[in-house]
């Protein structure tokens, strides 16, 4: 059985730990102290990079490298934190703005130092009054405290950290997005490049983190780079030994939702399977599982016969899916798919921001698709293949077979590669956006397509057995392309020989 | 100077140039919506998709380039040149392709997702004809609808005095909200709601009452730019298809910036007035005032015949008989007590003419300026309405000061010349303009008054002979703008009745008095200006072209 693996929540239970001196008492801005007094700020860009942190928003991106890119020679830089989680099935920032606030400024502390920014803006989901509270009084706490403000703890250093509530918009949790809104302006992504380190907030170089890449410095720069990296699948041992070697080290905060005993967030070593992970959050509800969701509603999902997958930023990316926010969602067999991918829709054709034609237009459209499924009015038409030749009644004539030709499913998969193709990796859109609402509306109906051309076929929703309605493997491109990582065993066999 | 590769040419074009107008020089079109060369570009239509060669990630120098894997938008892709160990190929400094097979289907796929919610409505829209959404769709589009849905159906608008804003028609490129922040920097229009819900408005209170109008001086520069039919003129709404007008390259009138604008006619009169690029003077736009101020032309009330004054009625009369009444009278006065007054509407030719007249024929030195009274002056970000409402003061002042000593009478020294003048050949051509006490007094104390205009005024009340000029519209001719850019304006209508050429009647004139002025069309004018007026060397009928020229 796995363990669950605290670091970031280690103490998140402790009663008043949101208060500065209940967290002084669990080594509450130590780290900061120590990488002031011990350290110089490149040396704490190098262990970043060294330490493989990936941002944990959801791409993935390498965040020592994504500091190597902003301009030092530009004044003045700022940093933004990202706390606008709205990705459906994530809720982990949450409980650390909610119970652990310092925990944040810490971070930020850390990273202001490292990159020599004065100011930071923390964007917080509107949503969230509880956690934007409690970071204000825990913010108001570390002014008085003198660990913010002008001349931070004797240092000489100038921090200062603002927080502004979002005002409800799933799109202003893309960087971009988030900074025009932050900027008072409406939530609309930007043209890339340039990218944010290099004109973010106001024109000028942006360091944008989510709040739990902030949350993992402390802990980096308290701990070592070594302890750091020893967390998360070991590469190099040929168990994990991906084509391209690319970090996955440190722990994730996997929120687990669905069909599962004890839902919840679970900080666990990055790498685990899904079966593992289903094992932790205190095994299935129901008899099988039909799917399982493994970064948030945007990703692709996975069917029962890729849970052996292992959860993180490369698998899952070579599994054609990926961890994105680690919001994990569990299907059990009771499930029907095409209802799932309905609300899904509605909610991307709800948050759409309008900017741009293709996802504009796209994403209604791939939504209505879908409801006309359910709502029994798919498309069918019966189509004849040309073959001639002697007919039952004796006559020269067309002999060819005939095929049911499921018109919605192709136009649904046409409409959303139109807005972002899956297969290809390109988007017509600005934003990423596009390619989250076409991942989950193209892998839903490629990997569970018998359960949507049942519904089609008897104009009503089916829920299939979840073998019949799982495509299988050797039918499924994305199960074909995945890379699998070896086993123990498979090892130990292979050097035995 | 940057050397591309554009689809199989191998072409030139500046640095810093985008690849929509690098293609567009070389006659190759890239369709867009949101993109405008006078506008900031957001790339939120992707229309203009194509396709960037780069070398791929991490190979060695000289590696061929290989296209990139996502399209990138033509309009914020621009190029400049590379040094030499950046260059694709070995040569180029972009490669680019607008033609590919990628281009092609994301084009179709964009104007897909454009038509989805497009109400289809062609045949009843003014747009149709002129509109990039049927041009584009027609060259690059799907020929069927695979849209079975229905169709978002937004509210019809009222934005100002003289635009509305179709919504279902609109295809959300934002161009008129960015025209509204940065060149007009009045910052009316927005978007409102989200996603496919989004609208174009203007702030309105929660019961839809509007707070703010769209009544800028420059908003009818968004109709123009709206490449569908979304927001349309009420001042052209439903009056004509374009294809059905005509076009002539002219100068605005209505003030000394001198824009460049098309008139658009039909032989009934003009339709509207649109704006044409220049880079030096009005760039993308023009002002409502000149948009609109056409309505004068095809009034009618226009006078058609010459009038004259009998027992204190005005009636009309022939040429011949005006013409005579004028002569008989001119030769009976001393060359001193005649004034002639050029008019600041007229075109440079009008008034060379004019100088020509008072100068060899009635041997007066008496010259004066008259023209429409100042207004008030309006600064935008981008442009400029000025103060002075005539196309030609500097133009006038100078050409009929040129044979003078640069004389020419003005303000008060005019209306006390004109009190103590017997005869006063008065060329207005303003329409609307109103007298002033001094003005009114100095003209009723003329013996004998000639007004050569084109509308009844207060001017040509008081007139013993009036006769019939002609507009802007309706002849050719050069304005020269308070910057000094000489520019032609060209005839697209003919004059209503009877009503003759400003210069031509002026030459008549001059002939029935055996004058030598012999012209045979306007740009002979522009010539024998160009050899006689000082600084105007340059500007002969063959330099001004369809640009203009500026003097030194």
């Amino acid at each position: 059985m796995v363990q669950e693996k605290r670091i970031l929540y280690e103490h998140l239970d402790v009663p008043n730990i949101n208060t500065f001196d209940v967290y002084r008492q669990h080594e509450g801005y130590t780290r900061f102290e120590k990488a002031i007094a011990e350290y110089q700020p490149d040396d704490i860009t190098k262990m970043v990079m060294d330490s493989g942190l990936k941002g944990r928003g959801g791409a993935g991106f390498s965040t020592g490298l994504k500091w190597s890119f902003v301009p030092k020679d530009i004044e003045p830089r700022y940093l933004c934190c990202n706390a606008d989680e709205s990705e459906p099935g994530t809720f982990s920032n949450r409980y650390v703005l909610e119970k652990n606030p310092h925990l944040l400024i810490e971070g930020i502390l850390i990273c202001c130092y490292a990159m020599g920014i004065e100011t930071t803006y923390v964007y917080i989901r509107g949503e969230f009054t509880l956690g934007k509270k409690m970071l204000d009084a825990a913010l108001k706490e570390a002014y008085e405290r003198g660990y913010l403000g002008e001349n931070v703890h004797g240092t000489g250093l100038n921090i200062n950290i603002y927080t502004h509530p979002g005002a409800g918009a799933y799109i202003c949790g893309e960087e971009t997005g988030l900074i025009e809104s932050l900027e008072g302006k409406r939530g609309q992504p930007r043209n890339k490049p340039p990218f944010p380190a290099v004109e973010g907030v106001f024109m000028k170089p942006t360091v944008v983190q989510n709040v739990e890449t902030l949350c993992n410095l402390p802990f980096i720069v308290g701990n070592g780079v070594e302890w750091y990296t020893q967390m998360g699948p070991t590469y190099g041992d040929g168990r994990f030994d991906p084509p391209k070697p690319d970090p996955n080290t440190g722990t994730k905060l996997y929120c687990i939702s669905g069909d599962v005993n004890e839902p919840g967030v679970y900080e666990l070593e990055l790498g685990l399977t899904c079966t593992e992970l289903i094992e932790v959050a205190g095994g299935l509800r129901g008899e099988e599982v039909k799917a399982v969701i493994p970064g948030g509603s945007s990703a692709p999902i996975l069917t029962h016969y890729e849970l052996d997958t292992r959860l993180d930023f490369t698998s899952l990316t070579l599994a054609k899916s990926m961890l994105g926010s680690g919001g994990i969602i569990v299907m059990n067999e009771t499930r029907n798919i095409v209802d799932c991918l309905l609300n899904i829709m509605k909610f991307y054709a709800h948050e759409s921001c309008g900017q741009c034609t293709p996802c504009r237009w796209g994403t209604p459209w791939v939504r209505d698709i879908v409801q006309r499924i359910a709502d029994g009015d798919g498309r069918q038409t019966t189509i004849t293949r040309p073959k001639f030749g002697v007919t039952e009644s004796g006559r020269w004539g067309n002999t060819g077979e005939t095929e049911e030709i499921y018109e919605d499913l192709d136009l649904l998969e046409s409409v959303a590669n139109n807005i972002a193709n899956v297969d290809t990796m390109t988007w017509n859109t600005i934003c990423v956006f596009g390619i989250a609402v076409s991942w989950p509306a193209v892998s839903y109906m490629r990997k569970f397509r018998p359960e949507f051309e049942a519904a089609i076929r008897e104009s009503k929703l089916v829920t299939l057995p979840v073998a019949e309605a799982t495509v299988p493997p050797e039918e499924n491109y994305a199960y074909q392309q995945r890379f699998i990582p070896k086993e123990f065993s498979e090892l130990q066999e292979t050097t035995e020989d | 100077m940057a050397f591309i590769k554009l689809n199989d040419l191998e072409i030139e074009v500046e640095d810093g140039t985008n690849i929509v107008e690098a293609a567009k020089q070389h006659g190759i079109e890239v369709p867009h919506y949101c993109y405008h060369p006078g506008l900031s570009r957001p790339a939120n239509c992707r229309m203009c998709l194509i396709e960037t060669y780069a070398p791929p990630p991490g190979a060695p120098p000289g590696t061929p380039a290989v296209p990139g894997r996502q399209l990138a938008t033509g309009c914020t892709t621009s190029v400049r040149s590379a040094p030499p160990e950046r260059k694709l190929d070995e040569k180029y400094d972009a490669i680019v392709q607008t033609d590919s097979p990628r281009v092609i289907k994301a084009r179709e796929d964009i104007l897909e997702f454009l038509l989805v919610h497009h109400p289809l409505d062609c045949p009843v829209c003014d747009q149709a004809g002129e509109c990039d959404l049927q041009d584009f769709s027609y060259r690059h589009g799907h020929d069927k609808s695979r849209y079975i849905e229905v169709k978002n159906v937004p509210p019809k608008k009222d934005l100002g005095p003289d635009v509305l804003l179709y919504s279902t028609r609109c295809i959300v490129c934002t161009r008129c909200i960015r025209f509204c922040d940065e060149v007009s920097g009045s910052g009316e229009l927005g978007l409102i709601n989200r996603g496919s819900h989004d609208e174009i408005d203007i702030p309105r209170s929660h019961e839809g009452t509007p707070i703010q109008l769209l009544d800028n001086k420059l908003a009818g520069n968004v109709v123009d730019i709206c490449p569908v039919g979304a927001l349309i003129s009420k001042d052209f709404l439903f009056k004509s298809r374009p294809w059905f007008m005509e076009k002539a390259n002219s100068i605005c009138s209505g003030c000394s910036v001198g824009c460049n604008v098309t008139v658009e006619y039909k032989t009934d009169g003009l339709y509207r007035i649109k704006p044409r690029f220049h880079a030096d003077i009005n760039q993308h736009w023009m002002c409502d005032d000149g948009r609109l101020g056409y309505h004068y032309v095809n009034s009618d009330d226009r006078l058609q015949l010459p009038l004259k004054k009998i027992g204190g009625e005005q009636t009309t009369t022939q040429w011949s008989d005006a013409l005579t009444l004028i002569t008989e009278k001119l030769s009976e006065v001393e060359a001193d007590d005649i004034v002639v007054i050029g008019s600041a509407q007229g075109t440079n030719e009008d008034n060379y003419v004019l100088q020509q007249f008072a100068h060899d024929v009635l041997k007066t030195t008496q010259l004066g300026l008259f023209g429409q009274q100042p207004g008030e002056e309006h600064k935008f970000p981008q442009f400029t309405i000025e103060a002075d409402k005539n196309p030609n003061t500097a133009g006038a002042r100078t050409i009929l000061g040129s044979a003078n000593g640069n004389v020419v009478l003005e303000g008060d020294t005019l209306w006390e010349k004109v009190a103590g003048a017997k005869v006063v050949y008065l060329v207005s051509g303003v329409p609307d303009r109103a007298l002033e006490d001094t003005e009114r007094e100095a003209l009723e104390k003329v013996e004998f008054l000639i007004v050569q205009d084109v509308l009844p005024s207060e001017v040509t009340e008081l007139a013993d002979v009036v006769l019939p000029g002609t507009t802007f519209a309706e002849k050719d001719g050069t304005f020269t703008n308070s910057t000094g850019w000489v520019q032609r304006i060209r005839k697209a209508i003919d004059p209503p009745g009877e009503a003759q050429v400003d210069w031509e009647i002026t030459q008549q004139l001059a002939k029935q008095l055996d004058g030598e002025i012999d012209y045979h069309f306007a740009g002979e004018i522009a010539n024998a200006i160009a050899e006689n007026v000082e600084g105007y060397g340059d500007a002969t009928h063959q330099n001004i072209g369809n640009t203009g020229i500026k003097l030194a």
